[in-house]
This record gives C-alpha cells, sequence and structure tokens, in this order.
C-alpha cells in the first residue's frame, strides 16, 4: 500500500532525517519504533507533505504522492493523525467529526459514517455538542480516531497513539487500532511504548537517529538481542 | 573580531565626515541627511522591535517630542544643545511614565495600544500647534546644510554606537532573551518587565535625537508631522527591509528608502510612488529576511560553493513549517 | 443641550457601526491567515469609488449596488491573495504577519497612488435622491443613508456568524485559523480557505466604503484611517470575538459622539483613544475577548 525508500527530510540547515525506508502491505499492521529525537515525526510529516522530502520517493496506491497537497493525499485514503493537538479545541465534537468527512469522496457517505463512529464510540454520541478542547485525554484519542475515520481511509497512520495516556485507555486504544486493521485498513503506527506494540503489530521498523537500524517480524524483534537489550531492558 | 568591525565603523564615519565637507551638491546633501535621519530612528525603533521583540506602532510619538522639544526652543532663542538636551529630558520622563501601563501587555495588544496612543499624541499635537513651523527669514537666507548634515551624522553615529553596545552587554542579552521567550526569561531570573522598559525608553530617546536632527534639519513643516504614524511605519519597513535585530540592517534599509524613492521621483515623476510601492514588495517577496539576511546568504554561496541548504515548498504544496516554527512546535505559535 | 447630546451619541453609533463592519474584515483576514494587511483601508477606499462610479456613470442606486461591489471587491482580493499574500502563508505566524504588514504597506503607497491618477485627490460624495432624508424620532434626526450603514453592519455580522457556525464551509475557515496543518490532514484545502477568506474580507471592505461614500465621503487619502480605526476596534472588541466586533465599534463611535459635546471635534478623537487605553490597562484581553489576552 505505501511504499518509502531513501527518504530524507530536514529542517532548512538541519537534515533529521537520512534515507529511511520502509513498507506498509495493504492490510498488514506496521510500526515504526524509536525513541525521542530518532526522526518519527518528521517521517511522518514527510509522509504527508506538511514538510518536502528532500530525497527518496514516498508511493502510495503505486502511485508517487511526492511534493501531493496535504489534502489530496488524504483524498486519496492516507490519513495521519498527529501526535498531539490531533482535534479542533474550539469546534464541538460532532463538528469535528462531520469536518472529518471533508473530502468529498467521504462527505457522500458522511451520516453513515458518522452512524458508524458513535456506535464505536459511545462517549463521543453522549459528549456530541460539547466543545473538543474540553473533553479529556483519552476522549480526546478517540475523537481523533473517530475524525480520522469519517475520511474513511484505506491507509492510517498514528502519530504515538499512546502519548499521554493511562495504561488501560492505551491497551484500549491498542485494541481499537486491531480493529481498525480488521476492518480492512492498513495501519503504520509509530511509537516508543515498545513492548506492547511489538505484541500488536506484524512488522516493525527500528529508528534511530534517522536511519532505520533493524527491521523485522514483530516475533523476530521480540527476540532480538540488540533490541531486547537497547529498548527492551533485558538481558 | 570586535575591534576590526570596530576598525570598519570608524573608518565609515571618518568617510562620512570627509564626504560631507567635500560634497557641496544640495540634492546629495539632503538625500544623506534624510538617510541618517532615517537610518537613526529605524535603529531606535530596533532596539525596542529588533532587540526586545517588542513591535510598537507609536514610535513616532517619541520622534515627534523630540522634535516639537527642540524646535520650539531653538526657534525661541536657546542655544540648540540645550534644547536638544531639554528635548531627550522630557521624552525620557514621558517614556517611562507611559511604558509602564503599556508594557503589561504584549504582542498585538502592545502593538495597537502603542498605535492608539501614538495617534492620540498626533491629534493633540495638531490641536495644540496648528501653526507651521518655519525658520525666521535671516535663518532662511543663511541656510546652510553644514550644521544639519553634521548633527545628523553625529545623531546617526551616536545610535549606532549605542545599539552595538547593547548588543554585547549584559542588558542587551536581557533584551534579547526576553524577545526569545518571556516565559523561560522570566523563569531564569530576568526581570521581564526592566529589560522591556529599558528598551522602551532608549528607544524613545534616540527617536527624540533622530527628532530633534529632523527639527534642526527642516526648514519649515506643520509641528504635527513628524507625529504622523507614517513615520512610524516607515521605520520599521526600513528595519525589517534592511534586516530586523541586526545592526546595519536599519542603515541599509534607510539607504534604500531614501535614494530608492529619489531615484524613483526623477525617473518616473508621475508614477513614482506607484513604483517604489512595486519595487517595495518585490523586495520583501524576494529577500523575506531583509537585505542583511540577503547578502549572508549570498556570502554563503560565494564562499562555500555549494547549492543552497535551504528548502523552499514549491508553490503549489500546502503551507509548510520553517525550522522555527517546526523546532518549537508545541510553543506559543497562535496569537 | 439635551438634543446635542443626543443627536451626538446618535450620529457617533452610526458611524460606530461602519467602524465595525470595517473591523470585521480585516479582522478575518487576521484571524483566519495571521496577515495585518494594513491597505485593508484602501480596500475601503476602492469599494467607495467603485460605488461612487456606478452611481455616477451606469446610474445604479448605491444600495442596489452593493451586492455588485461585493463581488468586485471579491475579485480585487482574490487577485491580491493570489498575487501577493499566498507567497507568505508558507511562513510561520510571526513571520507572515512581519511580512504581510511590509507587503500592505507597499499596497497602500501603490492603491493610494493609482486612485489619486485615477480620480484626482477630491473628496466624492453619491448624493441621491434620499440623502437628506432622515428618520425623525422626537428631537434626534437619523439619516437614513447612515442607518443603512449600521443597518448593513449588522447584518454583516451575523451573515458571517452564520457562515462560521452554521456551515461546513465555515467551520473549515475556523479549523483552519485554529491550526491549519491539522486543517490540512483533514483533507482541507488550506490554500484555498485562506484566498477565500482575504477574499471575503476585501469584499466586507467594499461593502463599508459604499456606504462610506453614500452616508460620508470618499477620497484617496481615506484608507489609513480607516485601517486605524479597524486595528484598535478589533482589539477593543478582542481577540477571538468576532461578534464583539460591531458593538465595539458602535461604542467607539459612541465614545466619540458623547465626547465631541464637551471637548469638540478636534479631542472626541483624543477621549477616544484615552478611554480605549483605560479599557485595555484594566480588560488586556478586550471586551469580548476570551483567554488571558497577553496580560504581564
Amino acid at each position: 500500500m505505501l511504499e518509502v525508500e531513501h527518504l530524507g527530510v530536514g529542517y532548512g540547515d538541519l537534515q533529521v532525517v537520512w534515507d529511511v525506508s520502509f513498507k506498509v502491505p495493504a492490510g498488514s499492521l506496521v510500526a515504526i519504533i524509536g525513541s525521542n529525537g530518532a526522526g518519527k515525526t518528521t517521517t511522518l510529516r514527510a509522509l504527508m507533505n506538511l514538510l518536502p522530502a528532500l530525497t527518496g520517493s514516498i508511493e502510495f496506491k503505486g502511485e508517487s504522492i511526492v511534493g501531493v497537497p496535504t489534502h489530496r493525499i488524504v483524498e486519496l485514503g492516507l490519513v495521519l493523525i498527529p501526535e498531539s493537538r490531533a482535534t479542533f479545541a474550539s469546534l464541538s465534537v460532532a463538528d469535528n467529526l462531520e469536518l472529518g468527512a471533508y473530502t468529498k469522496r467521504a462527505r457522500a457517505a458522511r451520516s453513515k459514517t458518522l452512524g458508524e463512529v458513535y456506535d464505536v464510540f459511545p462517549r463521543l454520541a453522549e459528549r456530541k455538542s460539547q466543545l473538543a478542547g474540553t473533553l479529556s485525554g483519552g476522549e480526546r484519542q478517540m475523537l481523533a480516531i473517530g475524525k480520522s475515520l469519517m475520511a474513511l481511509p484505506e491507509m492510517l497512520v498514528l502519530d504515538e497513539p499512546s502519548m499521554g495516556l493511562a495504561p488501560i485507555i492505551v491497551e484500549d486504544t491498542f485494541n481499537e487500532i486491531k480493529g481498525i486493521r480488521d476492518r480492512g485498513v492498513s495501519v503504520l503506527m509509530v511509537e516508543q511504548h515498545i513492548e506492547a506494540t511489538l505484541e500488536l503489530v506484524d512488522y516493525a521498523y527500528v529508528l534511530e537517529l534517522g536511519q532505520v537500524v533493524i527491521e523485522g517480524s514483530s516475533t523476530e524483534l521480540m527476540t532480538d538481542q540488540r533490541v531486547r537489550e537497547a529498548y527492551l531492558s533485558l538481558q | 573580531m570586535f575591534r576590526r568591525s570596530l576598525v570598519w565603523w570608524l573608518l565609515v564615519v571618518a568617510a562620512a565626515v570627509v564626504f560631507g565637507l567635500m560634497t557641496q551638491s544640495e540634492r546629495v546633501l539632503t538625500l544623506a541627511i534624510q538617510t541618517f535621519i532615517f537610518g537613526a530612528l529605524a535603529s531606535s525603533w530596533n532596539i525596542l522591535g529588533g532587540f526586545a521583540g517588542q513591535v510598537s506602532l507609536g514610535h513616532a510619538a517619541f520622534f515627534g517630542i523630540g522634535a516639537l522639544v527642540t524646535r520650539e526652543l531653538w526657534l525661541d532663542g536657546r542655544p540648540l544643545a540645550v534644547a536638544v538636551a531639554i528635548a531627550l529630558v522630557a521624552t525620557a520622563v514621558a517614556a517611562s511614565v507611559v511604558g509602564v501601563p503599556m508594557l503589561r501587555l504584549r504582542g498585538i495588544y502592545f502593538a495597537v495600544g502603542t498605535l492608539a496612543l501614538g495617534v492620540g499624541v498626533w491629534l493633540t499635537a495638531g490641536n495644540l500647534w496648528p501653526g507651521i513651523s518655519s525658520l525666521p527669514v535671516d535663518a532662511l537666507r543663511g541656510y546652510e546644510f553644514t550644521g544639519p548634515y553634521f548633527m545628523a551624522l553625529g545623531v546617526v553615529t551616536v545610535t549606532v554606537a549605542l545599539s552595538i553596545w547593547l548588543r554585547r552587554s549584559k542588558m542587551g542579552l536581557g533584551m534579547m532573551a526576553v524577545r526569545e521567550d518571556e516565559e523561560a526569561a522570566a523563569a531564569t531570573g530576568v526581570n521581564a518587565l526592566a529589560y522591556k522598559m529599558m528598551a522602551f525608553v532608549i528607544s524613545a530617546v534616540l527617536a527624540a535625537l533622530a527628532g530633534a536632527a529632523f527639527a534642526y534639519f527642516s526648514v519649515s513643516y506643520y509641528p504635527q508631522f513628524p507625529f504622523s504614524v507614517v513615520w512610524t511605519f516607515e521605520a520599521i519597513t526600513v528595519v525589517f527591509v534592511g534586516g530586523v535585530g541586526t545592526i546595519i540592517g536599519p542603515l541599509v534599509g534607510a539607504a534604500f528608502f531614501v535614494t530608492g524613492r529619489d531615484v524613483l521621483s526623477s525617473t518616473f515623476p508621475e508614477l513614482q510612488v506607484i513604483a517604489f510601492g512595486v519595487l517595495f514588495i518585490l523586495v520583501v517577496l524576494v529577500l523575506p529576511g531583509g537585505f542583511v539576511e540577503g547578502g549572508e546568504r549570498l556570502h554563503e554561496r560565494i564562499s562555500r560553493r555549494r547549492t543552497s541548504q535551504h528548502q523552499q515548498a514549491t508553490p503549489d504544496a500546502t503551507p509548510d513549517a520553517t525550522a522555527r516554527e517546526s523546532v518549537k512546535m508545541e510553543g506559543k505559535e497562535k496569537v | 443641550m439635551t438634543q446635542l447630546v443626543v443627536q451626538s451619541a446618535l450620529s457617533g453609533l452610526l458611524v460606530g457601526g461602519m467602524y465595525g463592519l470595517v473591523a470585521l474584515g480585516l479582522a478575518l483576514a487576521f484571524g483566519v491567515l495571521n496577515v495585518l494587511n494594513v491597505a485593508h483601508g484602501e480596500l475601503v477606499m476602492i469599494g467607495g469609488y467603485a460605488a461612487f462610479f456606478l452611481f455616477s456613470e451606469v446610474g445604479v442606486d448605491p444600495l442596489l449596488s452593493l451586492p455588485l461591489v461585493f463581488v468586485i471587491l471579491f475579485i480585487f482580493g482574490m487577485g491580491l491573495y493570489q498575487l501577493l499574500f499566498r507567497f507568505i502563508v508558507r511562513f510561520d505566524i510571526e513571520t507572515r504577519i512581519k511580512n504581510s504588514l511590509l507587503i500592505s504597506f507597499g499596497l497602500v503607497l501603490i492603491l493610494q497612488a493609482v486612485a489619486v491618477f485615477l480620480f484626482t485627490g477630491d473628496d466624492r460624495t453619491i448624493v441621491t435622491g434620499y440623502s437628506s432624508n432622515a428618520l425623525v424620532i422626537g428631537i434626534v434626526r437619523i439619516p437614513w443613508i447612515r442607518l443603512a450603514g449600521l443597518l448593513l453592519a449588522v447584518v454583516a455580522a451575523f451573515s458571517l456568524e452564520w457562515l462560521l457556525n452554521r456551515t461546513t464551509f465555515g467551520h473549515s475557515i475556523r479549523a483552519t485559523s485554529e491550526d491549519w496543518s491539522l486543517a490540512a490532514l483533514t483533507g482541507i484545502d488550506v490554500r484555498r480557505v485562506y484566498m477565500i477568506a482575504f477574499a471575503i474580507s476585501a469584499a466586507l471592505a467594499g461593502l463599508a466604503g459604499s456606504m462610506v461614500s453614500l452616508g460620508y465621503s470618499v477620497s484617496p487619502s481615506i484608507g489609513l484611517s480607516w485601517t486605524l480605526k479597524a486595528l484598535i476596534v478589533i482589539v477593543f472588541a478582542g481577540l477571538g470575538s468576532m461578534r464583539g466586533i460591531v458593538v465595539a465599534g458602535m461604542l467607539l463611535g459612541l465614545i466619540e459622539g458623547l465626547s465631541s459635546v464637551w471637548v469638540g471635534n478636534a479631542y472626541r478623537g483624543v477621549v477616544a483613544l484615552v478611554v480605549f487605553l483605560l479599557v485595555l490597562s484594566v480588560r488586556p484581553q478586550g471586551l469580548f475577548g476570551r483567554g488571558s489576552g497577553a496580560h504581564v
């Protein structure tokens, strides 16, 4: 579904990502793992063309999306949920969800999708008219996911979905992500919460200082010595 | 390194002195004086706006006070130096009084608050001194450019020297810390209000000094004129076009502004203002960081001889963040 | 005396409505694009001339030509965006404000000079058959043409409110002004939103200009004072409050009007500014603003 090769991204003079390559096959759940400053968020922003890609290629569904305006990429079916500020605080829950279906394709099915989202997240239905800015962290996460689903994504990208959430909510969130994949949406997630992530995903890439250092299926990585020492604090 | 640039500055001043003594052309002298006055006014704004990061839209009020007090006292018979001294003291007092309530405001509130102040002072000046202020007849007959030239040169030299000193001083560091992030500075023990006040008062007094030079140079004008908000806007544009926060920026900008307008007025007498507006816009679009940054980039390009490191989004790509915004991702962006 | 006071107060309210209408447009541009267009007053001036010439050359009544002026300035605004402001929206907010200030300053010079060139520096006022008619209530006289201006301001404010709160497009505008990168990630064409918001801002200025040339007068140099007034009204109302802008404008006009009774025309402006500064020192977030304002 998504193929990234030799991606390089920078901010002005500062290059943050060097030669990153990864693939997300259709229907799979892939993770990019790394600690802070590894370049995870930068990679995702370049994916969506919020930052220009200096080098490399990005292909979604076989077509290059380098330089394509962000809103067009969303229309094509690739949706990113950013790490923080993923909802519009000054708009209500309902308005956020409706806005999520902004693209032509999504708008046609808007009311149907909205009903489905409310079914999956009844808490959002309860708080329909509440301003998103007044929601709790977990509720806002729910709204972010619901909003992204409104866009009828073919592939969903999540930037640190567990960030700032209580462990039990993280569990729910991860289950929800699994559910999304099971419904046919490819998923790419970027995470620091390595152990739980590896248990969830099919395949993972480890990113360090802007480069992919290890990659493999989740079972491979869980048993990989380097990964265990560096990231799982185990011997 | 500093010694070297100091030598350069001294050479420039010396050259200006020699230039003033040698040149006979009234037009050239006028342009030079205007450049000095604009340069001084712009540099004074730069201290508050560039170093301390507080954008004041009422700057002309102090330029006007400096001009008014100097002019009135001088035409009344006082020696120029005395008139100027009193004008500076008056401005320092006024700025100290006004600064306290004003500096409690920030960002656009500060900008519009100072704007309101500036406009209010302008209106009041127009009401209290409606009649034109002209040099007496004998002064007119014997009008020489030398005096105003050297006064203007002196004023801009003092202003630039003070800017240079400030930039390297503890006070300047404090101001710049406040500019970068006021909360963070306060958290590390920097008295933000004190530094802002210092910048405010210093910048006001220097503006008044420029005003004094204006008063001495101008043959006749309405006392309300130097209070006009247009002076503020022009000073600000000069600073940004030249390069905000730098020392030479305001000077380069002033030179461009004054000579540009003059050249255009002789080339396109009918449409000079339009031509200047167009030229101005082009400069802003091509050199968003100002002349100084443009010069630095050119210098980098020549000396390192490699393709530009600076990535720009293609015009059709969605708006993207520059380094500063992205790096301070969680920061205070929205006004 | 009472008659003078009430009449002055009312005149102030009426012109204050115009302050509000002009401020509304400027606030939209600033709120959504973070672009400070100091040439906004010049757009008012252009609207005024458009209405004037539609009346004097084509014979269209200025009230009827309002939609036409709206469209003309809307298109002009789109043009200005595509030609100029489009290039600065790629920067961060601080740089945007700075560069838009500079660019619009150049625009002020150009537009004013072109206006002088085309129309001469004379004052123009549209004089219609009903220009001298007024609504008389007791001791006060309310000129219809100025009342129309106030009504237009109120209608514009409500329409803008409706657009921003009740339509999907309006939501996309609000979303873009809150967080443009998230808006882009939501599938919103941010560039298009910017262009349309700017065009609406220009169109509102044009409407104000129409009413100014009908109820007051227009000349090439009126731009700057309208821009200054608009800036003050916006801060007076408080950032983030569209609703309060027309109210704040009327309030400012009212204060000017009332003070003219005691300090005369010369100082009415000064009194209003002093009151503005006093309010700001006590309530830095403006009359209706939310949040802390920018208070230390």
